[in-house]
């Protein structure tokens, strides 16, 4: 009895899935994409997916969403069954960078494209990764730390050493603040990018540093967990610099705290500068190994003027 | 058993003394080196830093004197976090929610540490794995429960908890000292303590003895799950929201407060105090660390160095 229930069920799932399926034939000679997201639950992910869609739009090609969901396994069957069914590229934010590398070998044997967004694949043959301007958000953020404390002051950072696109952020905004030689990093501490180690290491530099103008956290919850430190020890003078402007940090800029400003990360215009290189990839135009996407930064009167979210 | 009993005295007196020597020795040379250690504030800043940590171990010490363990608890502070501050989202008033996020907090704390308990005393399944099963699930539980993101947008009345101050004295460090003595009290001065040493002693010979070794079980993982729930509820204030990754790898650091508090992992003896002691040391040394602005891959060398010798001083003693 649970056989052929489970069978129909099939059928009845197949069935639902052949128009996407048949639509291609209408189209004639439509190029098909297979992405594979990490996950479909977050606005960043939404956002780049929406990037996706409008510039696929505007260029005819068609798109089959798919998302890894954090699960390596699902992520590699969604690959495969792009090889299958022959897509013309395939688009992937890896849920691992390293694991993702059988899948897309996968691909490369069936000679079919592939594109990584956002997240860099450290195996396979990937023909570009489009990803955020990392050093260019560090600089951001120097920058800006640099232009409150008018060029002069010791500044602490919130790091994480083990991430790479972290080590990228410092690295552009170490190199920034070579150019103000009156602003001294007086601290480099490990705050594991969550927010109760930050509170932590953030309260023993300020008990470390009585005269520390700034903070520089290289993302929210680093950001925000000086944040919590500096209200604790009641230190409203000391600035703090966030990254990626997530709802809570976007909260406590607005309700001008000591957190002033965040780098911001613009994930439509990664999506839709992914599909930009694949279609310079199918016109035969050489395509750069590495698509780097600009970011901002944003304070209360920007987001005053233009919500984030 | 009257023979064990004054040994585990005597060695317990000189595990304090080998923990207390590096304890000196540490404060010593921070002081040297950094002119914001030895302040008053600092002290403070120390000891509000120090007490998410130290109040779990103060019930890891009971679990781990079963010769148990439980690796669940840095799991649990994220539930419980996530959990009472949700509470708190809830639109009543706040005379109500804020007493209500603190029982349910709690209650989850008393829940899981039980549960654990039945699993190790009636299903006899190891502590180790019972508990390591327990940390898998709440951790995903967390981030099932909040979809990975925060629970923010907190009353600030909350925070409080961990940012008041009474006598001068932040409140996290008041708890943390009323769970020690309570700790202390119960360890030494009731039956239920006794039976404690006497199941991780032995736990046949105990139950011979016609304890009810089972109950004693089950009550010092209730015991450590209440206690890493308080600490969950703080930290959560501490922060001022309910982080699904908070306490990421606070088992170890709370079995490593133990451990160089000279508690044997294979249980039966050890010393609550001793317990508080690991974990100053082991807070003294971090936050010094980073007031010297010492980089944080060394800083990760020098703390398993200063676990290691301070065990190792400990060892040479009782033999």
């Amino acid at each position: 009895m649970t056989r052929p229930l489970s069978l129909l069920l099939t059928l009845a799932i197949c069935s639902l899935l052949i128009p996407s399926c048949t639509k291609k034939e209408e189209g004639g000679h439509a190029k098909i994409i297979g992405v594979t997201l990490l996950t479909r639950g977050h606005v960043f992910y939404k956002d780049l997916e929406e990037g996706l869609r409008t510039e696929a739009v505007k260029n005819n090609y068609e798109l089959i969403v798919t998302a890894g969901e954090f699960d390596l396994g699902k992520q590699i069957a969604q690959i495969e069954d792009f090889v299958a069914r022959k897509v013309d590229a395939i688009i992937v934010c890896p849920v691992d960078s390293k694991g993702i590398g059988s899948g897309i070998r996968k691909a490369n044997q069936a000679k079919i494209p592939v594109f990584t967004a956002d997240i860099a694949a450290f195996e396979g043959d990937v023909v570009s990764h489009i990803a955020s301007d990392n050093e260019l958000g560090g600089k951001r953020a120097a920058e800006y730390l640099a232009k409150v404390l008018h060029g002069k002051g010791k500044i602490a950072i919130i790091n994480q050493p083990t991430v790479t696109s972290v080590l990228d952020r410092i690295a552009g905004f170490k190199k920034e603040l070579e150019k103000f030689p009156d602003i001294t990093v007086v601290a480099d501490v490990n705050g594991d990018g969550v927010r109760d180690r930050s509170l932590q290491v953030s309260s023993d530099i300020l008990q470390a540093h009585p005269d520390l103008d700034g903070i520089f956290g290289i993302n929210d919850d680093s950001a925000l967990g000086a944040l919590d430190a500096v209200q604790q020890f009641k230190r409203k003078n000391v600035v703090i610099i966030g990254y990626d402007a997530t709802p809570p940090a976007v909260a406590a800029i607005l309700r001008n705290t000591s957190l002033k400003a965040d780098v911001v990360q613009y994930p439509k215009k990664i999506g839709s500068s992914t599909i930009s290189a694949i279609k310079d990839y199918f016109a035969g135009y050489s395509v750069e190994k590495r698509y780097a996407v600009e970011v901002g930064i944003v304070d209360r009167e920007a987001l005053r003027k233009i919500p984030v979210q | 058993m009257v023979m064990s009993n004054s040994s585990r005295t005597l060695s317990s007196v000189l595990g304090k003394f080998g923990i207390g020597m590096t304890l000196l020795v540490e404060v010593i040379l921070f002081s040297q080196f950094s002119a914001y250690f030895f302040t008053a504030e600092n002290i403070l800043n120390v000891s509000l830093q120090l007490s998410i940590t130290a109040i779990i171990a103060a019930g890891m010490t009971f679990v781990i004197l079963t010769s148990g363990i439980d690796l669940s608890v840095g799991a649990l502070v994220a539930f419980t976090g996530v959990i009472a501050t949700s509470v708190l989202k809830l639109s009543i008033p706040l005379l109500i929610s804020f007493p209500l996020a603190i029982v349910v907090g709690l209650l989850i704390g008393v829940c899981s540490g039980a549960f654990a308990g039945v699993c190790v005393t009636r299903f006899s399944i190891t502590p180790f794995i019972a508990t390591l099963a327990l940390m898998t699930i709440f951790r995903g539980a967390a981030y099932m429960y909040t979809d990975g993101r925060p629970i923010w947008g907190l009353p600030p009345e909350f925070s409080l908890l961990a940012s008041g101050r009474l006598f001068g004295i932040p409140i996290p460090t008041l708890i943390t000292i009323c769970v020690y003595g309570a700790g202390y009290l119960v360890l030494h001065w009731t039956r239920f303590g006794r039976y404690v040493y006497a199941v991780g002693g032995n736990r046949e010979a105990a139950r011979l003895a016609g304890i009810n070794t089972n109950r004693v079980l089950v009550s010092v993982y209730a015991i450590c799950g209440v206690l890493t729930s308080l600490s969950g509820i703080l930290l959560a204030a501490r922060v001022n929201s309910g982080q699904p990754n908070a306490g990421l790898m606070y088992e170890l650091d709370v079995i490593a407060a133990v451990v160089v508090g000279g508690t044997s992992l294979s249980g039966g003896r050890g010393t609550i105090v001793g317990t508080l002691l690991g974990a100053v040391l082991i807070g003294v040394l971090r936050n010094g660390l980073n007031l010297l602005n010492v980089n944080s891959y060394v800083q990760q060398v020098v703390v398993g160095l200063v676990i290691l010798v301070t065990v190792m001083m400990d060892q040479s003693k009782k033999k």
